[in-house]
């Protein structure tokens, strides 16, 4: 038993031993949390490698709030890099998980637009790299429902029954609901949520699918007449379908904006940093863009856009109508309130 | 009504059939469509097979889950043989409890199992990864491995290993030489269901995944936020024809053992 004992402690102090030499200089890798295939292998991993000689392991969630319960129950250890949306990075950074940003490695940080700069998830822009922008918009067959859509409100008209598809996703779609109403999109006072409910209701004949990850299937195959979705859902449904229309509702803007964060126990730090630089290159910044098909983020890479960017009116949203666009804050306990009402309105 | 009686079982057998294997069809079919959605058909290709081999994290994934899958697998024979052998001979208060209490994790839901390891592998000190997952997995596999051979130990004839043993064997002869071979396929096929446990779990494995250890179905599960390309299909296709194979090789294989005794019996 004792020669047990004592074979492992010598084996643990190998191992701090070797730990503290390896701080010198940190090992070739870097552990990066994310959704799959949101940093693309072949136009950033591998170049990123061939460069630097660092390996990263890509690790995935299947969403925002599964990632901040894991983050929550190891306190981040063992992961450098997380990409996730702005209202969890909040969440991130007002538990004090994740680390400042040492701008003194990122000489690229200035290629980021202002836009993306200062918002409420890091008002000091000291945590947090934005990596693309993000706006839900309304995209229709005209052919097929016979008249205008201009705003959110249209989807309520009756000669859309059963004829529209929707994101599976309570807070942007109440938070549409409620901008139709003249409300902000982070309302939880129970009366006026209570009175969205009830105009919620009125739209549940005219859903005919709840997508969250497909919803521009039903559009491209023609099932639907109206689709709300995401950017990059509206650019492929508009890929198969060009004589779809985008809409920029009337009634204002939602946005959402991805970004990256360094775990505040990261134990790459400065591999973290030369991915984040990596990533802001212009040159770079413009694959992010062109693979996943979300705005661009990213001020010098601008000019060197691909030609969709300038076409789709999904990916050049006019600048007046961003500039009073919202933003989804993470709401906590009333979290819930949402999530009641989308239940009883899918089972309606 | 006769005719009738006669004509329910080819349909009844159509129907079943196609509607096991119309959606695996599809899944192949679409592997080769050149478009990113699958709704419509947009010519044939094979971009998505040459983007798989292309891609890296896809290869490591599987990786992953394979090594997993075999730690874990190996553990669970190991563990769940040992236990229904030692089990089947045991005599003590409260054994029917204990061997309740073994096969229970296959009906606890698996949110539980994997919240529960989060806990108690943080509580530890543990830290999440391939480890934790090969503890994870083999706990969840070693029932499948228990019954399956309680089970054929059950309908075994205990004279066998008496009369080894009348013989002179040692009780590790013993069950090398003659309980071993008994319950062969009983623990090969026990591991055969805690392959497919292990390779298609995805609510423990998220649970107790490391920074490093991302296995298969974590990552297709997560590109619902990228969307699911026809890469998905193509590595299902893949996968279905690596079956396929499988299964007709063994089935030429047993044929031909069947063929070559009647040969054998014949002068």
């Amino acid at each position: 038993m004792k020669k047990l004992l004592s074979i492992l402690l010598s084996a643990a102090l190998l191992i701090a031993l070797a730990a503290t030499v390896c701080a010198e200089e940190e090992p070739k890798m870097l552990n990066v949390f994310t959704w799959d295939e949101y940093i693309d292998y072949d136009t950033i991993l591998a170049p990123f490698f061939e460069e630097t000689g660092i390996r990263v392991n890509y690790s995935t969630f299947g969403s925002n709030e599964e990632m901040l319960a894991k983050m929550e129950a190891t306190g981040g250890e063992g992961y450098d890099l997380v990409l996730a949306s702005d209202y969890v990075l909040d969440a991130l950074r007002l538990q004090g998980l994740i680390q400042p940003l040492d701008k003194s490695k990122l000489p690229n940080f200035v290629n980021i637009k202002d836009a993306c700069l200062g918002q409420y998830y890091d008002p000091d822009s000291a945590f947090v790299v934005p990596y693309v922008i993000g706006t839900p918009l309304i995209v229709y067959d005209p052919v097929m429902t016979g008249f205008e859509i201009t705003g959110i409100e249209d989807l309520w008209n009756p000669a859309l029954k059963d004829n529209v598809v929707i994101i599976d996703d309570a807070r942007v779609v109440i938070a549409h609901v409620l901008k139709t109403m003249g409300h902000s999109f982070n309302t939880a006072d129970p009366d006026i949520l209570a009175q969205a409910a009830e105009k919620l209701s009125g739209l549940r004949p005219n859903i005919r699918v709840f997508d969250y990850d497909t919803p521009h299937v039903a559009m491209a195959s023609g099932e639907t007449a109206a689709g709300f979705m995401f950017t990059p859902q509206v650019v492929w449904a508009r890929m198969d379908r060009p004589d779809l229309q985008v809409v920029y509702p009337k009634e204002g803007l939602g946005i959402g904006i991805d970004g990256l964060v360094i775990s505040a126990k990261a134990p790459h730090p400065g591999n973290a940093h030369l991915l984040l630089d990596f990533l802001l290159r212009p040159e770079i910044a413009l694959e992010i863009a062109a693979v996943q098909l979300y705005s661009n983020a990213n001020e010098a890479a601008e000019s060197m856009l691909p030609e969709i960017f300038l076409t789709e009116p999904s990916l050049n949203v006019p600048a007046e109508s961003l500039a009073d666009a919202e933003f989804l804050q993470f709401l906590g306990e009333d979290e819930a309130l949402y999530q009641d009402i989308w239940l009883t309105f899918k089972q309606q | 009504m006769r005719k009738r009686r006669v004509a329910f079982p080819p349909i009844y057998l159509a129907i079943v059939l196609v509607l096991m294997y119309l959606p695996i069809l599809m899944v192949v079919l679409y592997s080769f469509n050149d478009s990113r959605t699958s709704a419509t058909w947009a010519g044939f290709t094979t971009q998505w097979y040459e983007k798989l081999f292309r891609n890296q994290s896809m290869g490591q994934a599987l990786l992953n889950s394979m090594q997993l899958a075999g730690w874990s697998v190996a553990a669970s024979a190991i563990i769940g043989t040992l236990g229904a052998v030692g089990m089947s001979k045991a005599r003590f208060r409260g054994k029917g409890a204990v061997e309740t209490a073994t096969t229970l994790p296959i009906m606890i839901p698996e949110i539980i199992l994997g919240i529960a390891y989060l806990a108690i592998f943080t509580a530890i000190g543990l830290p999440l990864g391939m480890p934790a997952l090969v503890i994870a997995h083999t706990t969840f596999c070693v029932p499948y491995v228990y019954i399956i051979v309680k089970g054929r130990l059950v309908g075994a004839d205990p004279a066998l290993e008496e009369a080894a043993r009348d013989l002179g064997a040692s009780s590790l002869r013993v069950f090398f030489t003659v309980t071993l071979p008994l319950i062969l396929p009983a623990v090969l096929s026990g591991m055969l269901l805690s392959l497919a446990m292990s390779l298609d779990d995805l609510v423990i494995s998220f649970f107790v995944s490391g920074p490093t250890s991302t296995t298969l179905p974590l990552k297709i599960y997560s590109g619902l936020k990228t969307g699911v390309t026809p890469e998905i299909n193509a590595l299902c296709t893949l996968m279905l024809g690596t079956v396929f194979l499988l299964v007709a090789f063994s089935q030429l294989m047993s044929a031909k053992r069947v063929k070559s005794e009647f040969k054998g019996g014949t002068p």
